[in-house]
């Protein structure tokens, strides 16, 4: 028995390819650049059951640029002073696990946290491509794009609630060198299941969620109004289209509903949190993000990525070349703003989560695009480096407190246990509850496929 | 979008013999928080602040002592050819702390 999505589908004779086309077909609207409604809209069209298992969350933040490994969660203080760099580690609350001085709040939770010190993937240096690795498990081409892993989330677990299921915080991926692709679509699962991209900064004191603000003078009298007469123009629409149209119909119902309802701007409206709770994840983009990730777990959202920055340009960032031009982040950067800002908004989230009841059920993810070469550049910068880097688990199932795989001496290449990016996708679904045996998607030509072609790494759950 | 770090954050110290004492900072930025204590005039010591709201400071140097705590201000990433910042900075979030030895 296969599950598409929580749709039990026989995976033999023809009614399994029937029945699969059938609820596939719904989704396999070509994806594009989505307002509320149109988002909405298309969740309606191929939205499955709320499952009765056992479901869980996942927040992944993700470090675009990506910090360096040799500076951060895998040291090498043994090294020669050009590789081990100008940091020093510290001890953690786990024996043996030494972590980069600038995160001492980290280091007195590592007893909950799993690091994966022998990740590496085996193409090109871009962002992009490890960006399309981490978010989707897949590599790609435009011809062949893959779905973001809270599309796939979105796909099989459907919406709780008015909440997307999968929403980006603050904003998607924008510019980072090397093309559009990031990963960060729904591809062909269809703009069902786009993710709702905030586009917009919970920091600053003018925030505002555009998609659920009314346009300037129109009150919500004026929105029950329009939404009334575009109710009275589908209901004659209805009478003459197609399925679909009724799904756009459903969705602009439920745009309306997310501009009045409640629920949704609460989710949204960080001045309901207080004073101490927004000063302990930190009053900046990310900390704001962190925070505004728990209030939309906590009222439906299934999936939420919070992106350590959108570009790598003219940015303080984790891209530490220290080229002298629009990439000149060097240790400065790592010591001063980066290492504190997430050591801050890191720990308060899981705090927060786990204060709260939720960490049990909500899997964060730390994630990057690759690791920074070992050895220094001339001008005391770190380059790109898929040989090997470090990210980590923390919550849900994830057993913490655990090193799984290592590097080498100079944190070059993995020595132990070497570690793809698909293992990290596979052992996300099998932490949020999918069993990946049995729940399949609809792919490209609609023929079931495998969420993503790698199993978990088995040792996350012992 | 960058970074724009917002109102104005603020914390109150004191001294307690040896230990120097911060409270929570309020609209809290979350970069790098430092002790900068000065001994006549000239900075003498840069002490992490942000894992612990208390430090020991037992220095016995004859002097007059100021400590204060600095948050890390973003304002660009922009730096000269020394690799110093040309517009962050770090400025002063609380009272300071003045003593003799």
């Amino acid at each position: 028995m296969l599950h598409l999505g929580h749709e039990r589908v026989p995976v033999c004779g023809d009614v399994t390819r029937r029945s699969f086309l059938q609820a596939g077909a719904a989704t396999m609207t070509g994806a594009a650049a989505l307002s509320l409604p149109a988002v909405l809209s298309l969740e309606a069209a191929g939205a499955v059951e709320a499952s009765k298992q056992e479901i869980r969350n996942c927040i992944t933040i993700f470090l675009v640029g990506s910090p360096g490994q040799v500076d951060t969660w895998d040291m090498k203080p043994d090294a020669p002073a050009e590789i081990r760099g100008k940091f020093k580690p510290i001890a953690t609350n786990v024996n043996g696990i030494q972590i980069c001085e600038h995160f001492p709040l980290m280091a007195r939770m590592m007893d909950k946290v799993a690091l994966i010190r022998s990740l590496h993937h085996n193409t090109g240096a871009t962002h992009e491509n490890g960006q399309r690795w981490m978010m989707t498990g897949h590599d790609f081409n435009a011809d062949s794009m893959k779905p973001h892993s809270g599309s796939v989330l979105s796909r099989v677990f459907g919406n709780r609630g008015m909440l997307p299921a999968s929403v980006v915080l603050p904003e998607k991926i924008g510019n980072t060198g090397a093309g559009p692709l990031h990963g960060q679509s729904a591809a062909y699962l269809g703009s069902s299941h786009e993710p709702f991209f905030l586009q917009s900064d919970p920091s600053r004191a003018d925030f505002k969620v555009s998609d659920l603000t009314p346009p300037a003078g129109q009150t919500e009298f004026r929105i029950n109004a329009r939404k009334e007469l575009l109710k009275q123009i589908d209901n004659v629409q209805r009478k003459v289209e197609t399925n679909s149209e009724l799904g756009r119909d459903t969705a602009y119902a439920r745009a309306f509903n997310l501009l009045t309802s409640p629920e949704a701007k609460t989710a949204f409206d960080l001045t309901k949190e207080d004073d101490r709770t927004r000063n302990r994840y930190g009053r900046n983009t990310l900390g704001q993000s962190c925070l505004m990730a728990r209030r939309l777990i906590e009222r439906g959202s299934r999936y939420v990525t919070v992106n350590h920055f959108e570009t790598v340009f003219n940015i303080s960032c984790w891209d530490m070349h220290a080229d002298g031009g629009s990439l000149n982040n060097t240790y400065a950067d790592y010591e001063q703003l980066l290492c504190p800002q997430f050591d801050w908004a890191f720990t308060a989230l899981i705090e927060d989560l786990e204060q709260r009841g939720l960490l049990k059920e909500t899997v964060v993810c730390v994630l990057s695009e690759f690791g920074r070469t070992p050895g220094l550049n001339p001008r005391g910068g770190r380059d790109h480096h898929p040989g090997v880097w470090t990210n980590f688990m923390v919550g849900g199932p994830i057993r913490g407190g655990q090193v799984i795989g290592s590097s080498d001496k100079t944190g070059a290449r993995p020595q132990n246990q070497p570690i793809l990016p698909p293992q990290i996708l596979a052992s996300i679904y099998h932490a949020m509850g999918i069993d990946l045996e049995t729940t399949m998607m609809p792919g490209p030509g609609s023929r079931p496929i495998r969420l993503v072609e790698a199993e978990p790494i088995s040792q996350l759950f012992s | 979008m960058d970074q724009r770090f917002e109102g104005t954050p603020r914390a109150e110290v004191r001294r307690e013999g040896q230990r120097l004492i911060r409270g929570e900072v309020a609209n809290d930025w979350g970069s790098q928080l430092v002790w900068s204590i000065r001994r006549n005039g000239e900075v003498v010591a840069t002490v992490p602040a942000r894992a612990e709201e208390v430090i020991e400071f037992p220095d016995a140097t004859p002097g007059s002592y100021e400590a204060v705590l600095r948050l890390f201000h973003y304002e660009g990433y922009e730096k000269d050819k020394d690799g110093k910042y040309t517009k962050s900075k770090f400025v002063d979030v609380s009272n300071p702390v003045v003593w003799t030895v």
